[in-house]
Formats: structure tokens, sequence, C-alpha cells
């Protein structure tokens, strides 16, 4: 491409007429309109980058409904959706309540890629069905390819009700705080 | 020219129509559907069931659920909640939504008809004893273990010939409710050839207080573990 | 009075001469051949592409609420719409095929050495906008594989060094997968990669007219960038024939027989998918990324786990840089496939290590059968004869979900290894250890298992032995003369 387009636009530039003049200040323009125009486009495009208030306190419910040495699902709607999310924004996550007032709140994402992994109350594990990742019912990383244990939300006791913190997709790069 | 572009016609048309019954076609069967959907007894039982009662429940390792005898001992409700919130102590799972299993109470009523419609095929049964009952007295067990059990698993309950292994060793009473002994004891296990209430020996059936009676007498040779004692260790 | 037209159109546009002059330019006698076709069949397929995904267009609903019921109503409302879908994923299966078989063609016979270096580069361009539109499209199939799939790509990005949450986020369109999330796959899908696919496509063949078709390779002819042009010319001129018809007729002959066997296939087969609704509170779910993907998939199972994000993230960029690069490295020299062993044996090894991946991840050894401890029955010669305590042994296996991840007569998990013959290799006591400890990719049950569990499992694990082998026993006992 460029050798083509070389023996035109060097004589071109070389005189020093007004005819070059004018060309370079096309180009000087353009370069700038198209600075103009690529800042829009990009922010748009980047903007999911910029936002930092995904995350906000949820209520996953009563207290009670969670009873002691259990794992229970539990599901929320993500604090950010579009009215067009449909089921995709209700999010679940794994609830254990140890005793009493100490609980633990595990992402439904496995650490290695991300698939959900599923708890089996007899056995006391999380299991995972992509690449076999096991966990602890503590969250803890019991076999597979795992990198780390379950991610877990940042969680109080409220008024009766159990709140994480919540809003985004849990991965390595930002696991839950 | 007219004629021929009739042809064609019918061919396209005929093609068309018969798109519909190309072999590709999804089928209304194939329509997936979401698991606290699924409304097939079948489906459920092989999902949820089957592992341990058996493909056809029968020949599992666990209780054998196809058997009509047992059908007719336990009611509706029972089967309902032994469904749902499993029954502590022992393997069997809570499978109830509410429990932590993930199962929905429509599934679980189409399990419990399942099961009746398949399997509670015999009878009412005639002077069982009931399902449950008031407990039993050890000492009296003790007697008629020795007169309808003995013969088989020899006389303290280790075994014998025709029933090999112990039905006294400490962990496997550690791992059965007297309840799951006493359903055992009435219901038998046909399948595996255990007998029912009726057939220690064929023509003295136990009565409701015999089988609370044995039950008591295995009961108390329960022991607690004190720590880990794995007795196998060799 | 269609050729009266046909001359009215060139006086306007004046670009009759150069189609004929593109039709009928001289390719070498040898390159009309079988094995050249595979180019102009991929072109075909991906205009039938192109058609069947306008249809689908016009019915599919591209957000994340709608976007699955429409795909059933698709397959079971609209006319004829489960055939267009079937032929769009299968267009997209045989597309894929074609341009592997393609890419293997024009590596095997030396297509992409001097002077056809930025064909080939515009070659690899294609095959990646294929790739991309194949995983888009995947991604468009809105159901519960498409849902994880997305988690899975978020998953891979998140490890990022750094700004592995920023990536995410961009990818996604949001926080989470969502309405943001498919949108931006759809714009990808139907926009952006058609764009680019399209430019290089007009860029593929305008060199590909310009350099000529590449000779039939000979051994002991060597490229050698002095002397190859004219060479090529003189082949040409001297022994070459009009594409149109000479070379074109095969083309015709096998592009025809692609798209015939592409509508039996659709009508055959049937749409693929969708499975299950996107719904993230339906954690019952196996995902699996369609086939052109599985080979990562498995990849990512049997990679070393500290290798894995280098690999998941540098391996992409460098497998692209190399397939990128390979005109470069070896731009001229033989042609023939007869005296380039090496190159031969790397595209096997690959086409080899790809499939293998494939067929390893239909049936995933490494993933548990998270249905098995429920739905596969202990097998019943292993329930017959049994002590109650080995009985009750086998329900534990199944209630624990070690059925999971081990299978009993060949049905569960593949995970460990089979327990059918565990007694010939483990002592009792080794049972016991492994069973608390776990280790070797096992999870340790110490904790939910009492005693009574764990001698109950043992007892039955030490009837696994076929008959005619002897149980394992401790080294630390004296030998005993086998008894049989």
């Amino acid at each position: 491409m460029n050798e083509a387009a070389k023996p035109l636009s060097r004589p071109a530039l070389a005189q020093p007429s007004r005819r070059a003049f004018l060309l370079r200040l096309g180009l000087l323009f353009n370069a700038i309109a198209a600075i103009l125009f690529a800042i829009p486009v990009l922010g748009y495009l980047m903007s999911p980058m910029r936002r930092y208030a995904w995350v906000s306190w949820i209520s996953l419910g009563k207290i009670e409904d969670f009873p002691e040495h259990q794992t229970r699902l539990a599901i929320y709607r993500n604090p950010y959706t579009k009215p067009w999310d449909g089921k995709t924004a209700n999010i679940p996550c794994w609830v254990r309540r140890e005793s009493g007032a100490i609980f633990r709140v595990f992402a439904i994402n496995c650490t290695h890629l991300g698939c959900p992994v599923r708890w089996f109350q007899e056995s006391g594990l999380f299991m995972c069905p992509c690449h076999g990742g096991v966990f602890y019912s503590d969250g803890a990383r019991a076999s597979g390819p795992p990198p780390r244990g379950l991610y877990q939300y940042s969680h109080k006791l409220e008024n009766g009700q159990l709140w994480i913190k919540a809003g985004q997709l849990p991965t390595l790069g930002e696991p839950l705080a | 020219m007219a004629w021929r572009v009739g042809i064609a016609a019918v061919l396209v048309v005929s093609l068309v129509a018969g798109c519909d019954s190309l072999p590709g076609r999804p089928r209304e069967s194939d329509r997936p559907i979401s698991p606290s959907q699924v409304k097939s007894f079948a489906r459920l039982y092989d999902e949820n069931c089957a592992g341990c009662h058996g493909a056809h429940g029968r020949f599992g390792a666990a209780y054998e659920l196809a058997d009509a005898t047992y059908q007719a001992l336990v009611d509706d409700a029972t089967l309902k909640r032994i469904i749902s919130n499993g029954i502590a102590g022992t393997a069997m799972p809570a499978f109830a939504q509410t429990a932590g299993g993930y199962l929905t109470t429509a599934q679980i009523a189409i399990l419990v008809d399942g099961m009746r419609q398949r399997w509670k095929t015999g009878r009412p049964l005639v002077d069982a004893p009931p399902y449950a009952g008031p407990d039993g007295d050890p000492g009296r067990g003790a007697r008629t273990f020795a007169q309808s059990c003995a013969p088989c698993h020899g006389p303290k309950g280790e075994g014998g010939e025709k029933a090999p292994g112990s039905i006294t060793d400490p962990s496997y009473l550690a791992l059965v409710s007297d309840q799951s002994l006493r359903t055992l004891i009435i219901a038998g296990r046909s399948d595996l050839g255990h007998p029912d209430w009726r057939g220690y020996p064929p023509g003295q059936p136990l009565s409701a207080e015999q089988v609370a009676d044995v039950v008591a007498w295995l009961a108390a040779r329960r022991q607690h573990f004190q720590g880990a004692v794995y007795a196998r260790n060799r | 009075m269609l050729v009266e037209a046909g001359a009215w159109l060139d006086h306007r546009l004046g670009v009759g001469a150069s189609i004929r002059e593109a039709a009928r330019h001289p390719v070498p006698r040898s390159s009309a051949s079988w094995w050249y076709v595979f180019g102009s069949c991929t072109f075909a397929v991906m205009v039938l592409q192109f058609i069947t995904g306008m249809c689908l267009a016009t019915v599919y609903a591209p957000t994340a609420d709608r976007a699955w019921q429409s795909l059933l109503y698709l397959n079971y409302n609209q006319p004829l719409g489960w055939f267009i879908r079937a032929l769009h994923g299968w267009g997209s299966n045989f597309m894929i095929a074609l341009v592997c078989i393609h890419l293997a063609q024009v590596f095997l016979f030396g297509a992409y050495k001097y002077p056809r270096e930025l064909t080939w580069t515009a070659g690899v361009v294609l095959l990646l906008c294929t790739l991309g539109m194949a995983f888009t499209g995947q991604v468009l199939r809105f159901d519960q594989d498409a849902y994880w799939g997305l988690g899975i790509a978020a998953a891979i990005a998140g490890r990022t060094p750094l700004i592995g949450g920023r990536v995410v986020k961009i990818i996604l369109g949001g926080p989470i997968i969502a309405g943001d999330t498919l949108s931006r796959f759809f714009t990808l899908h139907v926009f952006v990669i058609p764009a680019v696919l399209i430019a290089f496509v007009v860029l593929h063949l305008f060199l590909v007219l310009k350099l000529g078709i590449n000779e039939w390779p000979m051994p002991g002819r060597i490229v050698r960038r002095e002397t190859y042009l004219a060479e090529y010319h003189k082949m040409v001129t001297e022994d070459g024939e009009p594409f149109f018809p000479y070379a074109a007729q095969k083309d015709l002959v096998a592009i025809g027989l692609v798209i015939a066997a592409l509508v039996v296939t659709a009508a055959i087969m049937g749409p693929i998918g969708p499975n299950g609704e996107p719904d993230p509170a339906i954690i019952q779910t196996v995902p699996r990324p369609d086939f052109f993907f599985l080979w990562l998939f498995s990849a990512f199972a049997l990679l070393p786990p500290w290798t894995e994000t280098f690999l998941m993230l540098t391996g992409p960029v460098v497998a692209i840089a190399l397939l990128f690069a390979i005109p470069f490295i070896s731009g001229t020299g033989e042609k023939s496939f007869r005296r380039r062993p090496m190159s031969v044996v790397l595209l096997v090894m690959t086409f080899m290590t790809i499939g293998i991946l494939i067929y390893l991840g239909t049936y995933s050894p490494w993933s548990p059968h998270m249905e098995a401890w429920s739905g596969t029955p202990t097998p019943v010669d292993y329930v017959r004869g049994r002590t109650p305590l080995e009985l009750q042994g086998a329900i534990l296996i199944q209630a624990k979900q070690c059925r999971n991840c081990h299978s009993l007569g060949g049905r569960g998990g593949m995970r460990g290894p089979a327990l059918d013959d565990t007694a010939t290799r483990l002592t009792p006591n080794q049972i016991v250890r492994q069973i608390l400890e776990g280790g070797g990719n096992m999870p340790a049950y110490g904790k939910n298992l009492s005693p009574a569990e764990v001698n109950a499992l043992v007892a039955f694990l030490e009837t696994m032995h076929p008959g005619d082998e002897p149980p394992a026993r401790s080294s630390i006992n004296p030998a005993v003369a086998p008894s049989y």
C-alpha cells in the first residue's frame, strides 16, 4: 500500500506551495477529527472498565432460613441490572452457617474456570463439573486444578438478615473482597 | 409450459411439506426442561434413587423399594417424609429443596405416587406388625432371636452359612436405625432372600411385640465408639 | 434480451473485461486438482452462512431475557426455523472443517512460500475470524453451555496480571454475564467479524488472482526469490490452462457436493441445541464447549496447574504468532511435502494432539459424574451375597459420592481409579489411610466419615478383588505361598 502511495504523495508534499499546505492542513484536521471521534467511541466501549460502583450490600434473607451446620443455595438479584437481563441477573451463591452468627458465603464459580460448583451435603464437598475441582465445606481447595479456595463474599448480619457485598463476577483478577 | 410450472410447484410444495417429517426436526420430547420441572417418575427415580435402591427398586445396596410387602407396610406420609428429610443417622439423604436437596415438593409427590402405582401391588397386609410400635424388651428379644433368627444368623448374630456376616457388628449397628431394623424384620428383602415376618420359620409369623423385642435386643448390642476405632485393622 | 441487458450493464460498469480476464487467467495445469477445491468450498459455505445467518436474524431476539425463547421458537414454531438453524449450526462445523483441510493442504503443498506470504497471512486472519464466528455463534445460542462458556472465557481473562478484572468487564460489558454480554457478542458475530471476514476474503482472493494459483509441488523444484516469478510465468504461459473452466469445473463439482452434504446433514442431524435455559440459578448443569473448543477445554484439565495461567495467556498468542510467521520462517526452498518431513510431522502431530484432546473432551474423564452417586446403581453382583456391613459400605460408596469419581462395573466417574479391584492394590490399612487422608487428587474424607462408616467402606472394598486375584497384603507380613 505504502509503495503505491509514495510516488504520488511525495512530490506533492515536497513543493512548498499552497496545494501542499492544504494537503497538510487536511491531514492534520483529519487526525484531530479522528482523535475527537475515537474518544467517545472508545470511551463508550470501555465504559464497563471505568465504573467502580458495581458492588453493594444485598440481603440474602432471614438468618433463620439458614440452619446451622448446613450449606444452602441462596439466589440474589444482581444490584446492577438492565431490564432485559432476564434470569441472567439472578446470581446463586452458597451460604454455610457454621454455627450461631458464624457464616461463610461462597461464590458459585469454581476458582479454576468459573463453572458452577455443586454442594454435596453427604460428603461435605463442593464439586465442579468441568475439570473436577473439589473444595471442602469451608471453601478450602481439596483437589483438582483450582489455584485457590472458593471465592467468599464479605457478609454481615443486620436486622435479623444476612447481607453480602456482591455485584460482580468473581475472577482471579478481581476476587470478591 | 403451464404444466411444467405446475409440476415444479407441486415438487416445491411437497419438498417443503416433507421437511417437517425429516429426522432432524426437533421432537417435542427434546425440548429442554429445567431440572425442577422434570415430571417423569422414571427419570426422577433413575436420577435420584436408583443409585442406592437399585435399577428397578430391586437388588440395590439399600432397601428394596419394589417390594409389595414394604409398600403395603409404609404409608404415603412416611415415604414422603423419608424422601424429603432423609433418615438422620443413616446414609439416606434429604432430597427436598427445603432440606438442602434438589427436589421440589411436587417432584417428591411424583416419586411417592409412582412407587405406589408400580410397586404397591399386593393385597393389604393381614395381621402384619405395624410400621411403627412401642419399644420392646431386649430380654424377651434374646429368646425370640434364638428361636427365629439364630438358625440363619448364628446364635450371637455373628452370621451363618445362609446369612454370612455379623448383624451385631458394632459398625453395622451404628449405621442402621431401629426403624430400619424393624422394617427389615417385618417386610424382609425378597430380592436378597431375607424372609418377611411370616418366615421365621414359615408358619410361625412374628407378632408385633416379638419384632419390637428383637429390635430392642439388637439395639442393645450397639456400642458407642470412643474416638476413631477402625475395627478391622490388621 | 438478457445479452442486451448484460451489454448495457457492462457499458455502464465496465467490469466485464476484468471479470472475463480473471476467469480466464491461466493456472498451472498441475494445480487444477481435486486437492485445490477446499478454499472454494470454504467460501461457498461462508456465503451460505451469511444467508442462513440473515434468515435467523429475522427471528432471533438478541436480548438476554428473550434469546433462549426465540431459539426454541425457531426450533418448534417458526416454519422451517429448525432447518435454518440446523443449516447454520452444521454450516459452522463444515466451515471449520474445510478451513482446517484447506490450511493443511496449503501447508503441505508449500503454497505459503514466496511470493504468497501475504496470502497465507490473510488466510490466518480468516482462520481466526472463522473460529471467532464459531465462538461468538456459540454464545448467541444462548443456553447453559453459552452462559458457562462465557464464564470460562471470563475466568481465563481474569487471570491476566494487573488488569485482569478490567479485561473481564470489557469482555462482559458489565460486572456479570448478562444482557450487555450477549449484546457485545451479537455485535461481534453480526457486524464486526463478518466485516473483517469480507475484507480479508477480498484481499485473499485478490492475492490469489494476482500471484497465481500455486503449482503442484515437485520434489527438487526449489523456490528461489530470484527466479521463482519467472519460472511461474513460464509455467503458466507454456503449460497453463484458463482457470475457467479448466480448474473451476472441479471447484463447482466439489462445492455442489459439499452443499448437498450440508443440507443432508442438517436434515438428518437437526439443529444444534439449545440446551437448558441460561439461568445461572440452575446449577445442575455440566457445561461443555462445542467441539472446536473442546480441545482447549481438555487442555485446561490436563495442564499442570502451575503452568496453567502462563500457558492460557501466552499459549494462544504464541500459537497465532507462529502461524503468521510460518512463511517468513521458511519462505523459500522445497515445496513438496516429500522433501519436508519435519513439516509433515509437525502437521500430523498438531492435528493428532487436537484430535486426541477433543476425543478426551467428549467424555471428560477428569470430571466427576455429578449424578452418578444417586443415579448409577451398584452392580447387582456386588450386592448379592454381601454381609450386612459390606452392604452398608456399598450404600456409602453411593451416598458419600465416592461413585462420582470412582466407577464400579465400568460405570461412574473416571477421575479416580475404578474400585472393582481395589483390594488387589491396597491392604485394609492402606484403604483406611487413603479414605481418611486423601491424596493423589482425592479429597480427605477424615472429617466427613464416622469410624463406623469407614469400617463399612473398608469391609465392602475388601471384597473388591476379582475371583482369581488374591487380595493385597502388607509388605511387612511374611510371604505366604498362594493357596491357589
